[in-house]
């Protein structure tokens, strides 16, 4: 009699605290996400003067941490500054840029907690990631493309379309998902991040790994013995992303992307990342 | 959270499945590997009491991820050439395996330790060797009292087995982590997680405890 | 004729630097009963524990039932098969029952066949008055009916020798009477040996045919039991004697 009324009270007592949890994370949700919007990014950082940018620092060519000076450095970094810059010149101001590094299972976060303004870390548009937070216009046209061990017998993305070959890729990027597109009958494994997956192509657990091609001929240049085959298969249009309903640094964003196209500031970041990379002719990347 | 538990339910479910099926296979191994070590560690042989310990020293102390990396990129090679294919599920589940199998080891050794030393005295003397008053009389009662030691094990291995999405085991932290970088939506993603890691380790932990309750009362173990 | 059962011929031990046993040497014939007392700590725990292996000797010649202790082809189970112990703390199987206790190394050792094996533990228990609690399990039993049972399955493997260590030491006192009373019948039998370490002049004088006496891990006395009461040689056994019985 008394056990049975303590168990049941157990049980009530567990589910009680089990709603109250997910309530009161439901409702944190709720309230974060309304809070957020009357927090305009655009007069944080008119008002801080510093733009706080996240960055990769495991991508070579777009954001690599450089061990010697400990800073981030890359085709992304050298973006995001000069975007910086063209927004403080539009209002007259000042605006330091401040870069932080970023995973791509952190940066959304970090973003909608407000520990970054922005970033520009190899993500590309697509109507989904939409919901959720807002990206300019496109700031680099990347395409999928395939890093096999040299000799291999997959010269495109067609020979991987058979049962038993295995591709590699980074876990939920938008490659993972295109590849089961072109190539419906392959295996695909997401590894946590690119030096993962590189690792796991060295181990055999894979017949090629998959990413856009300005990181695969990045990895190819680290890797000797591993090289880019089949061409672009896809075309991934990469934004710099802001939280969501951020009109108004969005359009800033916009147009200094704009203003830097038109002043050559582009073309001259474009070359210095990418003339000289095997495989890539830079001119054609020109805006 | 409630549209993406219903629009990628099935993707979910095939995570859930594999997570379920993993922290099983790595239950009973652990179990068995564990009393295994914990026994070697005890047998009158100073070498195996060694080895045991060498083995249970390592896995407990190097990270499960890098356990688990190592049959992943290491081992897996090595064993292609064998015909084995070590892929990320089932380097995951050696790891899990493994690692847990040192930290039970530990939990059954403390309880063998536990028990008084009579009773192997009054085995031994009643005739039985070392290994059967070990196997009837000591691990019966050393088990019975690591019952709730070993459900905060078996409750962490639960958790502990998303060390798959690491090593692409296709495992519930794996899809997870698929739908929220590519949806961008990871506290709904991981909120929807947290239910299904929930559907397991509620029941172990009850469980345990109704093992715990019934082992108190009927004593014959 | 008499066999002899167990022979110590010089035995020394040592814990570390203690000198727990100094040069032992004593004849235990079979049949015989043979009571050792002396003060605690003087060492006969130990040399008791000697006798089955639980402690070895670092010197000396032991030998039990024919066999060496000392040698290396002596298998210690083969001994212990003929050689029963009773502990001061009965220690019963906690995960068995009574019935079990007693069942379990007939069946495991002796593979002896189950109903037999169950008649001859049903004839123990109801030997030690404890039939109706083959069920039961120890945690159930009182200290005085524990220690029953843990001698009652050391009989159940039929030993030709039982060792008792200190039998009655942790038993209250109204208990203490059950216990020795079946120790006394297993005593008239003439073919079991039996060496009791023990407390309890009265059993000795009404039991043993040999009294040893120990002091710090000396044989100081061995006599029949009659002229150890009457006369003990030594200071010290007829100090302890003295102390014991005004006590």
């Amino acid at each position: 009699m008394e056990k049975a009324k303590k168990k049941r009270f157990g049980i009530i007592l567990t589910l009680l605290s089990m709603i109250f949890f997910f309530g009161s994370i439901a409702l944190l949700a709720v309230f974060s996400a309304n809070s957020q919007d009357t927090t305009d990014t655009l007069e944080r950082v008119k008002n801080s003067h510093r733009m706080v940018w996240g960055v990769k620092a495991d991508t070579k060519l777009f954001g690599l941490m450089n061990t010697k000076t400990g800073q981030i450095e890359g085709f992304d970094v050298d973006i995001a500054k000069a975007v910086t810059q063209q927004i403080a010149d539009d209002l007259n101001i000042t605006i330091d840029p401040v870069f932080t590094q970023v995973t791509s299972s952190t940066r959304i976060q970090l973003l909608k907690n407000g520990n970054i303004d922005a970033f520009a870390a190899t993500a590309t548009i697509t109507p989904e990631r939409e919901k959720i937070i807002d990206f300019s216009n496109s700031y680099f046209d990347a395409g999928q493309s395939l890093l096999v061990k040299k000799g291999s017998d997959i010269k495109s993305v067609a020979d991987l379309n058979k049962k038993g070959k295995t591709v590699l890729g980074v876990v939920g990027s938008n490659s993972v998902v295109n590849i089961k597109k072109y190539a419906p009958k392959a295996k695909v494994l997401g590894l946590s991040d690119y030096a993962q997956a590189m690792t796991a192509l060295r181990a055999g657990q894979g017949d090629a790994l998959t990413t856009d091609n300005g990181i695969l001929y990045g990895m190819a240049t680290e890797n000797k013995g591993y090289v880019v085959v089949g061409g672009t298969f896809t075309t991934e249009p990469y934004g710099l992303a802001f939280d969501n309903n951020q009109g108004p640094i969005v359009r800033a964003a916009n147009k200094a992307l704009k203003e830097i196209t038109a002043s050559g500031k582009y073309n001259k970041i474009v070359k210095k990342w990418f003339d000289g990379v095997p495989g890539i002719n830079w001119e054609d990347l020109k805006r | 959270m409630i549209e993406i538990l219903t629009k990628y339910f099935a993707t979910f479910a095939d995570g859930f499945l594999i997570t379920l099926e993993s922290s099983i296979i790595a239950l009973i191994g652990s179990l068995v590997l564990g009393t295994l070590f914990a026994v070697l560690q005890l047998v009158p042989n100073k070498f195996v009491n060694r080895l045991a310990q060498a083995y249970v020293e390592i896995f407990r102390n190097i990270p499960l991820l890098v356990i688990t990396l190592f049959f992943f990129a290491f081992v897996a090679p090595l064993v292609t050439h064998l015909g084995i294919a070590m892929d990320g599920f089932t380097a995951g589940t050696i790891g899990l395996t493994l690692y847990t199998s040192s930290f039970i080891a530990e939990v059954i050794r403390a309880s063998i330790n536990a028990i008084p030393k009579g009773q192997m005295e009054a085995g031994r003397t009643n005739g039985m060797t070392w290994w059967q008053t070990m196997r009837l009389i000591i691990l019966p009662q050393a088990f019975k009292m690591s019952i709730p030691s070993l459900g905060n094990q078996f409750i962490n291995l639960v958790k502990n087995s998303s060390v798959l999405a690491f090593v692409a085991g296709m495992d519930l932290m794996y899809q997870a982590n698929n739908i929220a970088q590519s949806t961008f939506d990871s506290m709904g993603t991981y909120m929807v997680v947290a239910l299904f890691y929930l559907v397991i380790t509620l029941p172990l932990s009850y469980g345990m405890k109704y093992i715990e309750y019934r082992s108190n009362r009927g004593g014959n173990a | 004729m008499t066999e002899k059962m167990i022979q110590f011929q010089n035995v020394e031990k040592y814990y570390g630097d203690f000198h727990a046993l100094k040069d032992i040497n004593i004849d235990i014939n079979a049949g015989e009963t043979v009571v050792l007392i002396g003060p605690s700590g003087s060492g006969k725990s130990t040399l008791i524990r000697t006798i089955n292996g639980l402690e070895d000797i670092n010197s000396g010649k032991l030998i039990v039932d024919g066999y060496d202790l000392a040698s290396p082809q002596t298998d210690i189970n083969k001994i212990r098969k003929n050689v029963g112990m009773v502990f001061q703390h009965f220690n019963l199987y906690e995960n068995k029952s009574t019935l079990e206790n007693i069942m379990l190394a007939p069946r495991i050792v002796l593979k002896r066949d189950e109903k037999e094996n169950h008649d001859i533990a049903m004839s123990l228990l109801e030997k030690v008055g404890l039939a109706d609690k083959s069920a039961n399990m120890p945690s159930e039993l009182s200290g005085g009916q524990k220690q029953r049972v843990a001698i009652a399955r050391s009989l159940a493997m039929q030993p030709k020798a039982l060792l008792f260590d200190e039998p009655t030491s942790a038993l209250d006192p109204e208990m203490i009477g059950d216990v020795l009373d079946v120790m006394r019948d297993i005593a008239k039998d003439s073919n079991m040996t039996m060496l009791v370490v023990t407390h309890e002049m009265n059993f000795a004088k009404a039991v043993a045919d040999r009294v040893v006496f120990m002091a710090d891990g000396q044989i100081l006395e061995d006599s029949k039991t009659e002229d150890f009461f009457k006369k003990p040689k030594s200071e010290r056994a007829q100090q302890f004697i003295s102390q014991i019985e005004h006590h």
